[in-house]
């Protein structure tokens, strides 16, 4: 594998496992808090499954380049996290979280089926693995967006709410890394573009099923914000994150 | 429990003291062709969410090749003590006739499982659950089972076998851990021992 190559590769895999954790971080937010308790524990379950998404990423990551996961997920400044916006968003009401798990759920779903026949063999073993937990979880949280959009008036207008903030973000998922084309071309991960098509065929006409208004379409994929630019939620996120490893870096476990 | 012949506590309204959805109670079928056991209940306002959230509560670790649930309103449910109380029950217990269909039998004949309940044990065609029971009796009943529960089958929501691969099949090699095999040396422990090494010492 070519420096170049490599390098795009490892930029892939970081930005696949900083989604990941940090969206298992924000949903482990409600562990103790969700609408009842058979709910409570599987929102729990599928922060653990996407938990254990990302530590095969950095797990392949450190196999590729040596990176320790532990001292990337505890040690690192926050600002050096590549992981989307709307993944580090606040959990906000039900409806929010519901609706960003489906929009990522079914987004990943898409990018696991276009990555089980990649050339990249640690990706494509990855890919069989995740894949059938993703259905499980697009199942489960498609479930509740449909019932929340045709539920009652306030339950579509918070998922309205939600759709209408959460849109505009999730284009940045398929943004191509630096050097993606040469991954692409390398037959390692899906173009960006097919991803961005077929994850739209299904997600447009099923948020239009379950009661909900898609909003404009956002500005063009240039224009979309790079990974390295976080809001002021990111921060706090991981500082809570890193509270106890920091307390005593030289703890074993 | 007299009188009427269906689990009757989800129609009586309980204003602002039960808001809970309505109870499903859930059947686990571990391996293809074995058993189907009741396991317990979830809660869920439709068929598909109790399905789902029956996944979520029961099968995150063990083995499953079918879920079943049905809602707990629609499953008739009597233990001998009642049957023995009410002697005419046959012609006592009122249910509404509707024309014939089938209805799975369920008993319970030993208190050795602790992990579930009633256990799937035949199939009887009725035109009310009561005369369903009587069947099952008449049927099934070898001195030993001191539950029964009727469970109309068109009550019942089942997972698909294509759903095994998403539903069941990860969390089999989802390693469970108790809390006490984490290794974990930390620093209030090492405190606790040096504390204690102290004492000896003085």
């Amino acid at each position: 594998m070519s420096p170049d190559l490599e390098q795009a590769l490892a930029a892939r895999l970081l930005a696949l496992a900083d989604d990941e954790l940090i969206l298992a971080h924000r949903n482990s937010e409600w562990t103790g808090h969700a609408p009842i308790l058979e709910e409570d524990i599987a929102f729990t379950n599928i922060a653990l499954d996407e938990m254990g998404h990302a530590r095969i990423w950095y797990e392949q990551l450190e196999a590729l380049q040596g990176a320790d996961p532990d001292s990337l997920i505890f040690f690192r400044p926050a600002a050096e996290f590549s992981n989307v916006r709307m993944v580090e968003l606040p959990p906000g009401d039900w409806a929010f979280s519901m609706l960003r798990q489906y929009l990522f759920d079914s987004y990943e779903l898409v990018r696991a089926t276009q990555t089980l026949e990649s050339r990249y063999r640690p990706m494509a073993e990855a890919a069989a693995k995740i894949r059938p937990e993703e259905l499980y979880h697009h199942r489960h949280t498609a479930l509740w967006v449909r019932r929340l959009g045709l539920g009652t008036e306030e339950s579509n207008g918070r998922m309205q709410q939600a759709l209408d903030s959460l849109w505009p973000a999730v284009f940045q998922l398929f943004a191509p890394l630096p050097g993606e084309e040469q991954l692409v071309a390398a037959g390692y991960v899906p173009a960006p573009a097919q991803l961005q098509a077929a994850w739209e065929r299904e997600a447009r006409p099923f948020l239009e099923d379950a009661g909900l208004r898609l909003p404009p379409d956002p500005q063009a994929p240039a224009t979309v914000a790079p990974r390295s630019e976080h809001t002021e939620h990111l921060e706090p996120l991981v500082a809570d994150l890193q509270e106890v490893a920091r307390l005593e870096r030289e703890a074993e476990w | 429990m007299s009188g009427s012949a269906v689990r009757d506590e989800e129609s009586v309204p309980a204003p602002g003291r039960d808001t809970q959805w309505p109870r499903y109670e859930v059947f686990q079928r571990s391996r293809e062709g074995g058993p189907v056991h009741n396991i317990g209940t979830v809660h869920a306002p439709d068929a598909e969410v109790a399905l789902q959230n029956a996944r979520d509560v029961f099968v995150r670790r063990p083995q499953t090749h079918t879920l079943w649930v049905a809602p707990a309103r629609s499953i008739l449910t009597r233990t001998r003590e009642q049957l023995e109380e009410e002697p005419d029950w046959r012609q006592k217990m009122v249910t509404e006739e509707v024309p014939v269909k089938a209805y799975f039998v369920f008993h319970k004949n030993s208190q050795r499982r602790s992990m579930h309940y009633v256990t799937l044990c035949g199939e009887v065609e009725a035109t009310t659950p009561v005369e369903a029971l009587g069947k099952a009796l008449d049927r099934y009943d070898e001195g030993e089972s001191f539950v029964w529960w009727i469970v109309p089958a068109d009550a019942l929501a089942r997972s698909e076998d294509e759903e095994i691969e998403s539903m069941f099949a990860p969390a089999e090699d989802k390693e469970f851990r108790l809390p006490n095999q984490y290794r974990t040396r930390t620093l209030m422990r090492e405190a606790i021992r040096e504390a204690g090494e102290d004492k000896g010492q003085s």
